[in-house]
């Protein structure tokens, strides 16, 4: 039996959606283990003083007015704080100081993953009273560190376990920003998701003029995103490209480039997919194809990053204000990532259409990237709803992967750098409150009782 | 009663759906897409529902005809809704066979279309499992343990548990029927699946008169049973129809 279509839709949608699933599962397991060491000590709020208290530091017994001003007063801190940083990172690359970055990148890499990571994994320990002792745990967290900074930035080293540390990096700054007050939490997540469409869409946005400065010399973009690969069958046939509707994201790895699609050669599928931009869910682009219909792939190299967000996790500890931005090693160190078998093809980049019986030509690294940034807020709003029940983290959760989706499929029909953040922040935020309204005293009064339905 | 427990209670309501996506739909990203996006669908009927009757909650726990009546609208909205799911799914469906051929790869097969079925099914036996049960479980990986005054034989986390597995066999076994009567035409399937709901829905007001769970939770079992025992017929009757 020929194997049907069932197999191999939706894989990208998928390959984004688990490492935020897994993200937002280890914060969620994380704030409710180390949560649970002090259950009445709850209410006190931090005491260390940090980029987003500056101005308001949140206590429980303030009134709530000034609970609400004040976060407000914080968000609004952060939120310049952050758009000042992009800009200056913007400046540096626009002047193509490109060694200060990376080694700006390798040292805040370094710095998160030894600070951040170590004081949970301190917690851990002496939450869960495990027997090691201090030289041991030095060595591992090196170590572990280490790794970390090489696989983000280096080449030669596995994508999973690549994969694998920039989810921790997402998972150690979620947990801290967790620690903040709650309504400063909010406030700053919704004021964050505002600012990421205005600073993505906006004419003047930092984070839309490093897009287009990125595009136009042609090179990487300077952050620390969360690229999903392609899966490879057995028969040589790429699974994950057969439909693109979702891979709005597809990107060439060495080209962001946003090509319209006047640029490839007419092809009556082509054609008529372009006319078809409402008609978001069927797509084009047939790869793989058994039979060697003729391939068209508008897609690979016409497409733009998938979501351009910067990773921004602006975290501090006490003294310091650094700002955690990511940025990537030029385009050299990726094309040495991408599987055998798809090396020879990258260099047509896309100018004519590529035939193919079975092989996948394609592309390289095709695959829908996601900035660290974004795993981070999610995580943050998901972790603060776990704070409060098991049912609002399920409701948020469901929100938010529905608000990647969207975003997904929106970034098929436009096919430029899209900000993640909004809709899903959007969406969390308005379940999070429905549901601790109006689902607790429903569900709680009809299960207590014993009747379901 | 620790977290042995609490996990315990836990997979005692999910733990046959957890197997049936380990094994058959996470093996198809489409399948693990539509179970996401069902939970969200019966997640929203729940919110909804809430904001309906949140001027009535909280309920007196002395009547049992305001739960009839919040069981009734809540049974009837989510039959409506199915209704609904099924117009999208045909859409879908249709947008799916156009991209099939396409690609000139076969159409979606009756098993892929039963598959699609059950995916959507285990995401609405899983929206309410998590609602009802699982929501309510976080005391449970505590030291402690909590029993209600009507079904005072098992703790209270035991009996959701139970009664939420009952309810998960019984919405992703509905959806499978539900589907493949309406693609039928199938009047029996159609009318089949919301009786079914309803019936399960009053049983557990059972649940509400001292000691009723010794009696509410067999029949509650035993729609279950119905439910899926019609379901393996229907799937039966039609794989063996295509295969002449």
């Amino acid at each position: 039996m020929e194997s049907s279509i069932l197999d191999s839709i939706g894989v990208e949608i998928i390959g984004v959606m688990s490492p935020v699933s897994i993200c937002m599962l280890l914060v969620v397991l994380i704030v409710y283990s180390l949560s649970s060491s002090n259950p009445f000590a709850a209410a006190s709020a931090p005491s260390i003083r940090t980029a987003a208290n500056l101005v308001y530091l949140e206590t429980p017994s303030d009134s709530t007015s000034q609970k609400f001003e004040g976060a407000l007063l914080n968000a609004l801190v952060f939120v310049i704080l952050i758009a000042v940083v992009t800009f200056f990172l913007v400046l540096l690359y626009y002047y193509n100081c490109t060694g200060f970055l990376k080694n700006y990148m390798r040292f805040s890499a370094f710095f998160v993953l030894g600070t951040m990571g170590g004081s949970i994994f301190l917690s851990m320990i002496q939450h869960f009273s495990i027997p090691v002792d201090s030289i041991t745990c030095f060595i591992l967290m090196f170590n572990f560190t280490i790794v970390g900074v090489m696989s983000l930035f280096s080449s030669g080293i596995p994508i999973f376990v690549r994969q694998g540390y920039m989810v921790a990096l997402g998972i150690f700054v979620a947990a801290w920003f967790t620690k903040l007050p709650e309504w400063t939490t909010w406030a700053l997540l919704v004021a964050l998701a505002l600012y990421d469409l205005v600073a993505v869409l906006a004419p003047g946005g930092p984070l839309k003029i490093l897009v287009e400065l990125a595009q136009s010399r042609d090179e990487e973009l300077p952050a620390l995103v969360y690229e999903a690969r392609p899966s490879v069958a057995q028969n040589g046939i790429v699974q994950g490209r057969s439909l693109d509707l979702l891979v709005g994201g597809a990107s060439d790895s060495r080209s962001v480039e946003m090509q319209t699609m006047s640029s490839n050669n007419v092809d009556r599928n082509e054609s008529q997919n372009l006319a078809n931009s409402g008609y978001t869910v069927i797509q084009d682009t047939n790869f793989g194809n058994m039979e060697g219909l003729q391939r068209r792939d508008e897609r690979d190299r016409s497409l733009s990053v998938g979501f351009l967000n910067d990773r921004r996790s602006s975290s501090s500890s006490s003294s310091e204000y650094s700002t955690v931005v990511g940025n990537h090693d030029s385009e050299i160190v990726v094309d040495e990532e991408r599987s055998p078998l798809v090396d020879a093809q990258e260099t047509r980049n896309g100018r004519e259409q590529m035939r193919d019986g079975l092989e996948n030509s394609e592309v390289s690294s095709r695959g829908i990237k996601l900035g660290l940034g974004d795993f981070v807020f999610y995580s943050v709003l998901v972790g603060r709803a776990a704070m409060y029940d098991l049912m609002t983290v399920y409701a948020c959760y469901l929100a938010i992967i529905s608000g990647l989706g969207c975003t997904l499929i929106l970034l098929s029909v436009w096919r430029k750098a899209l900000p993640a953040l909004p809709i899903s922040i959007a969406l969390g935020v308005i379940f999070y409150f429905l549901t601790r309204l109006l689902m607790e005293p429903y569900i709680v009064g009809t299960a207590t009782n014993l009747m379901m339905f | 009663m620790t977290i042995a427990a609490g996990i315990g209670y836990a997979l005692l309501a999910l733990g046959p759906s957890l197997s049936l996506f380990i094994s058959v739909i996470s093996k198809k990203p489409f399948l693990i897409l539509t179970v996401l996006s069902s939970t969200l669908l019966w997640l929203m009927s729940l919110i909804v529902l809430a904001g309906v009757w949140r001027a009535f909650l909280p309920l007196k726990s002395n009547t049992w005809w305001p739960f009839a009546i919040l069981i009734l609208t809540s049974v009837s909205f989510q039959e409506g809704l199915r209704i609904l799911f099924w117009k999208v799914y045909k859409r879908l469906e249709d947008m799916l066979d156009a991209f099939a051929d396409r690609l000139a790869k076969p159409r979606l097969f009756l098993t892929d279309k039963m598959l699609i079925a059950l995916a959507g099914g285990l995401g609405h036996g899983v929206a309410h499992a998590v609602f009802f049960c699982i929501s309510l479980l976080t005391p449970a990986f505590g030291p402690a343990t909590f029993f209600v005054d009507k079904c005072s034989q098992l703790p209270f986390f035991l009996v959701s548990a139970i009664i939420a597995l009952a309810f998960v066999t019984i919405h992703t076994f509905s959806m499978v029927i539900a589907f493949s009567g309406y693609a039928e035409g199938n009047k029996v399937d159609q009318y089949f699946v919301p009786a079914v709901h309803l019936v399960a829905g009053m049983v557990t007001l059972v649940n509400f008169a001292p000691g009723g769970c010794v009696v509410g939770i067999p029949l509650l079992y035993f729609m279950a049973i119905l439910t899926s025992l019609h379901c393996g017929k229907m799937v039966l009757r039609r794989l063996s129809e295509t295969r002449q």
